[in-house]
């Protein structure tokens, strides 16, 4: 090193080194310090995101409930009327019965007393006895929903300071609501209605099972779609179509479809799905077809990187030993490009489990009590039925719209684990 | 030397195999191969060398129409095995590279199992009927090349993480598994160590018998050694053509001898 230069030239090689490590250090540190703030910011923004939403939708994932020992009254509830009889009156009178401030024979403060009752309780207790008529003239113990006041009341989100005549519950309601926790009627339990009910004018009894429903039959019919077509398209056009002005012009217009926001693809499939073909309005499966259009550009785009990252040499080796171009694709290609096509994939059907605007353009965000039991019956999704409650005025919905959107970025997690689980299992060395 | 000639001068009899008259290969419009013409024969290896750049490998890969694959690789005049134009409409490129085997630069196994790649080919072509024979064909064709013993007991782990040198011996089996006619061979020795390469060698010299060999080299001693037919190319012309014997004791050219004697590369 040293004599290559020795005499004329003062510097050595090693000191120009020297001289200028300093510097690429120091590039190499700022460049650094900048992409961990970067990060950092994600972060954060992810944390506020997150925490915002936990600490208003915590408190959806319990349910207050009370417990009753119930009379069954063969003259309200007669075996031969089933499944009609006067369940809301056996369910007062069992609530009196634990309220010795309450006069039975007063309809007003009976009325006011049982307002603790969310208005599902009877509908339950008709369905257990219709069940099994045997239990009537028996005593049953009975859990129920509290009805969304006397929950926020026992939130503590209900605060007892207020004036009388503002509060949503009044000081006797207050006073036998007390009582009933005093006595242990009242408590707590994991909210699993929130899972398995479908939606409610109540907030107690709203749950998520008509959206989870929806927003699988959707993304079902999504996916078989947008997966079969999409793959075959990235499939001819990267292997099979000849480079020319046309398939350029298809490239760019995959590209720009890609970019096209999605209530636009409402749009279309509100005149196209609905309009001509005469499908049902809010329907899964309308729903599907339409993220269809969305993620297949996406699965293309994807699957035609994952395609050419397959280096050369594996075609040529396969063609080498007299394999059909067919042969080629489908036996090397697509396979080593299938971890790709994967990822891709997910994240598209991930893009479009969160997509609301095109659903609520084809009516997915009707007001339905029911789970879809098939992609034909009317549904909402996730995605709306938050639109829906996050709209409702009752303040249950409000910690109920949080739960629902940490049930969605959930799924959404879920299904980018299982991305990046794809792609660093099937990753591959040449 | 005395015997070497005797085996140059069998050759000389030999049928023509392929036969190339004014081939010109273009990539766009980069003139790669220039007006060559030449009558390689039955049963004998014919060496390709050349400086780098030269257009070996390009005239190799239009032998079996491998430049088919390259977009912008136009070749142009008459290609023809045992009297048959490969470049005529009813030849599928399929057939003929089932026919002519190719065993490229860069060692380029396929990310499955040892067993599978040598496999491949035979299954595709219908050559074994049975898992026996396959087993058979694997084996044979791991043993010719010359690979045998380092991975018999691993045919099942993955080809690619085989040694370079293991990686482009694999390749050379798998290039004879199915049997071709005409097997075209790449600088195959390029990353082999002196041992491995002596048995690549012997291999080509036992496959002249049954088929016809042509090898891109850059060592004269590998081109001396196995080969009885050696082309000289230089920037894109086949410069001389001749009996490996007279082109490294006798070149006509003063291009050849440069290069041979180590001043033109
Ligand atoms: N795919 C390609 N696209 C464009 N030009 C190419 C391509 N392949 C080769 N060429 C050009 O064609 C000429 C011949 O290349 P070729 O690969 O045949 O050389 P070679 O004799 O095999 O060299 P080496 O000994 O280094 O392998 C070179 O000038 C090269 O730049
Ligand atoms: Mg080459």
């Amino acid at each position: 090193m040293t004599d290559i230069s020795s005499g004329s030239v003062p510097l050595t090689t090693n000191e120009k080194v020297q001289a200028s490590l300093g510097r690429r250090r120091r590039k190499q540190f700022i460049l650094q310090g900048l992409g961990i703030g970067a990060i950092s910011i994600a972060f954060l923004m992810l944390f506020i995101l997150l925490w915002s939403q936990i600490a208003t939708g915590y408190k959806a994932f319990m349910q207050t409930n009370i417990t009753l020992e119930i009379f069954i009254d063969p003259e309200e509830v007669p075996t031969e009327r089933l499944p009609r009889g006067n369940f809301d009156d056996v369910l007062a009178a069992a609530l009196v019965a634990n309220l010795p401030g309450v006069d039975a024979s007063d309809r007003a403060a009976l009325r006011s007393a049982s307002g603790i009752l969310s208005n599902g309780a009877q509908f339950d207790l008709r369905d257990r006895i219709v069940e099994n008529p045997a239990l009537i003239g028996q005593t049953i113990t009975m859990r129920m929903p509290v009805s969304d006041p006397y929950d926020q009341l026992y939130k503590e989100l209900l605060d007892r300071e207020t004036p009388e005549n503002l509060r949503r519950l009044d000081d006797a309601q207050i006073a036998n609501y007390d009582h009933l926790v005093e006595i242990g009627a009242i408590g707590s339990r994991i909210n699993t209605g929130l899972i398995t009910n479908a939606d409610s004018r109540f907030p107690e009894l709203a749950g998520l099972k008509g959206a989870l429903m929806g927003s699988f039959w959707a993304l079902l019919t999504c996916f078989l779609i947008a997966f079969p077509l999409g793959i075959g398209a990235a499939v001819y056009l990267e292997e099979f179509a000849p480079k020319n002005k046309l398939s350029d012009f298809i490239e760019v217009n995959i590209n720009n479809l890609a970019a096209v926001p999605s209530v636009v693809f409402g749009l279309l499939a509100l005149s196209v799905f609905i309009g001509w073909f005469g499908l049902p309005r809010s329907v899964p499966f309308v729903g599907g077809l339409t993220l269809a259009l969305m993620t297949m550009p996406t699965i293309i785009i994807a699957t035609r990187a994952a395609l050419k990252a397959v280096p050369p040499s594996i075609r040529e080796a396969a063609l080498g030993v007299g394999a059909s171009r067919q042969q080629v694709v489908f036996g090397h290609v697509v396979p080593l490009a299938m971890p790709g096509i994967l990822t891709g994939t997910i994240i598209g059907l991930a893009q479009a489990l969160g997509e609301t605007a095109p659903l609520l353009l084809i009516g997915m965000n009707a007001f339905i009590t029911s789970a879809p039991g098939t992609p034909f019956d009317s549904a909402t999704a996730l995605p709306t039925q938050i639109f829906i409650w996050a709209d409702s005025p009752e303040r249950g919905f409000v910690s109920r719209t949080s739960a629902a959107i940490l049930v969605l970025l959930t799924f959404l997690i879920m299904m980018n684990a299982i991305a990046i689980y794809l792609r660093s299992k099937f990753e591959r060395k040449w | 030397m005395d015997d070497l000639r005797a085996i140059n001068n069998d050759v000389e009899s030999n049928a023509t195999k392929i036969s190339a008259k004014n081939v010109q290969v273009y990539y766009g419009d980069t003139h790669a191969i220039k007006d060559v013409n030449v009558e390689i024969k039955e049963h004998t290896v014919t060496a390709f060398i050349g400086p780098s750049g030269c257009g070996k490998s390009t005239f190799l890969r239009s032998i079996n129409r491998m430049n088919d694959t390259i977009d912008i690789c136009r070749v142009e005049g008459d290609i023809r095995i045992d009297g048959q134009d490969i470049y005529d409409r009813n030849i599928d490129p399929v057939q003929l590279r089932a026919r002519v085997g190719m065993v490229f630069q860069k060692p380029n196994p396929f990310p499955k199992s040892i067993y599978d790649n040598i496999a491949y080919g035979p299954k595709i072509h219908g050559l074994a009927k049975t898992k026996a024979d396959m087993d058979e064909i694997v084996e044979k064709s791991l043993r010719r090349g010359a690979i045998w013993n380092e991975v018999k007991d691993r045919l099942h782990a993955p080809g690619t993480g085989l040694s370079g040198g293991q990686q482009q011996r694999l390749c050379i089996a798998r290039a004879i598994a199915t049997e071709p006619d005409v097997l075209l061979m790449d600088e195959p020795c390029s990353a082999l160590d002196p041992i491995a390469t002596s048995q690549v060698e012997e291999l080509i010299d036992q496959l002249r018998e049954s088929y016809t060999v042509v090898i891109v080299t850059h060592s004269m001693q590998q081109a001396a050694r196995v080969s009885q037919k050696t082309a000289f190319f230089h920037l894109g012309s086949l410069v001389e053509y001749g009996t490996t014997d007279d082109i490294f004791t006798n070149p006509k050219d003063s291009r050849t001898e440069s290069y041979i004697s180590g001043r033109i590369g």
